[in-house]
């Protein structure tokens, strides 16, 4: 790496303790006040071959209580009106709309990862979509061959070495990692179309897309999520596991294969 | 819908969480996708000698459930049926149940592990015909294979929405004396083993290290 990619690197991640210790602040004491009862705290918890930080298990598990009966009562009721009311090509032209919006976070995250090749396919999906896919509703590029790759600050993040930190389980938003949730931060300040819309007093059209944005991924999390929870025996931890293991898949770039699979021993010898 | 994948990206940028997951958590994803096929599962064109076996295995396993899961004509208690042969057959329920409970086997009583045997493969296979009762067809492609340690293979699939992004579903496949057995499904990187392994730990943890308590768990 360059001099300058170091200086942007530090940049960076001055910024990213900042968010650190706000997210920090929302944990800590609801965090102290639960270790007590912490069943099992003094063993480490793994996903496969990696030790995870849950220092806030019981926290944690009292927030993701709290968002199942959530997703109960009022989000998937909501998520599955939305489906009965708005046919499925709607659907999926809002999503690809709202991934080409998001296109110059992905890009820039790309750039920072150092990924040339994801960088130009995200120029190359955005041109194309707008212009051929009529303003980014049909996702022409994915057809043709140059499929989305979601990328975040958090993903960047992990890409220069830095780790999750503690698991977090966010009210609402559900679980996630320190680095992660800010990453999500760092994605939200950065992006131009925040800035944009704010210079121009539309807070209300960037907050909508915001909501937009949560409606879509709740979405497409419904029928999983629900499956999960009534065939899993401690839907937390299968939530725990999974989230780890995807986020690693993702920052890996694994489109095409599995990647690294767990080792599994030949019991019978 | 359909995919995990989408579902999995957008929570990276939101709020993650967790998702598409088990093999099975994928498929659950399709169940609105109602596409009949005639043509449902494409075979590899296996060029490499070394993983073609467990390529073509891989392809005739999935062309045989989608036979019958797209077969309008049987009851969901015949489905099931088949499904637990085909699972019985395809599957090596052994060594998979053993990874699960990782280090908690071996402070398991004979007893306890007889149980947990029988168990658990009783709880693969509810789960498994529950989320594929509602799936109604779709292509599945094998794509390719690479050896994988000493006597496996990975076997890369997709599955393939009519709309919307395929699932990348790896199987990772044994070459056992009676043949292939799957040891792991693993869907858009979250691995089967892995997850029920992490989940089956924190059981076991949360319930003071006493393996009767994720027996226990089972059993309901």
């Amino acid at each position: 790496m360059n001099k300058k990619t170091g200086g942007i690197n530090k940049y960076k991640a001055a910024q990213k303790c900042g968010l650190m210790m706000v997210l920090a602040g929302f944990i800590v004491l609801p965090g102290c006040a639960a270790i007590g009862g912490h069943s099992g705290a003094d063993e480490p918890v793994y996903v496969g071959e990696l030790e995870i930080d849950d220092s806030f298990e019981n926290t944690n598990r009292a927030v993701f209580s709290f968002n199942t009966a959530v997703d109960d009562a009022v989000i998937h009721p909501v998520v599955k009106g939305y489906r009965a009311v708005v046919p499925d090509p709607a659907r999926e032209g809002l999503r690809n709309v709202l991934r080409t919006l998001k296109s110059p976070v992905t890009f820039g995250n790309q750039v920072l990862q150092g990924d040339v090749e994801g960088a130009t396919n995200v120029v190359m999906r955005t041109v194309i979509n707008v212009f051929v896919g009529l303003g980014g509703v049909f996702d022409v590029a994915g057809s043709e061959g140059i499929p989305y790759e979601a990328e975040d600050f958090g993903q960047t993040l992990a890409v220069w070495g830095v780790d999750h930190g503690p698991y977090l389980v966010v009210p609402f938003l559900g679980p996630s990692s320190v680095r992660d949730y800010a990453g999500y931060a760092v994605d939200g300040f950065a992006d131009p179309l925040r800035w944009y819309l704010f210079n121009i007093d539309e807070d209300g059209l960037y907050y909508t897309k915001v909501a937009l944005d949560y409606l879509d991924l709740r979405e497409s999390l419904v029928d999983v999520l629900e499956d999960l929870q009534t065939s899993s025996i401690d839907y937390y931890a299968a939530t725990r596991s999974i989230y780890y293991q995807r986020r690693q898949a993702l920052v890996e770039d694994r489109s095409d294969s599995a990647g690294d699979a767990p080792e599994i021993p030949n019991y019978d010898q | 819908m359909k995919i995990i994948i989408q579902s999995l990206l957008m929570a990276a940028s939101t709020f993650a969480i967790v998702s598409d997951a088990s093999p099975s958590y994928a498929f659950s994803g399709l169940k609105d996708q109602i596409v009949p096929s005639n043509k449902a599962v494409i075979l590899a064109n296996a060029n490499n000698p070394e993983t073609a076996g467990a390529e073509n295995f891989v392809a005739k396993m999935a062309e045989r459930g989608i036979n019958f899961l797209a077969n309008p004509e049987i009851t969901a208690e015949q489905r099931k049926l088949e499904f637990k042969k085909l699972l019985h057959e395809s599957f090596d329920m052994k060594t998979i149940a053993r990874f699960a409970m990782g280090r908690y086997w071996s402070q398991a009583s004979e007893a306890q592990r007889t149980e947990y045997l029988a168990n658990f493969e009783k709880m693969i296979i509810e789960v498994y015909s529950k989320r594929f009762g509602d799936y109604q067809g779709q292509d599945f492609k094998v794509d390719s294979a690479r050896p994988e340690g000493e006597n496996d293979v990975i076997v890369t699939s997709h599955i393939v929405p009519k709309n919307g992004e395929k699932i990348t579903v790896d199987w990772r496949v044994r070459n056992k004396n009676a043949g292939y057995k799957v040891v792991d499904v693993i869907v858009e990187g979250v691995s089967m083993a892995t997850t029920q392994r992490s989940e089956f730990a924190s059981v076991v943890q949360r319930g003071g290290g006493d393996v009767a308590v994720l027996l226990d768990h089972l059993a309901q």
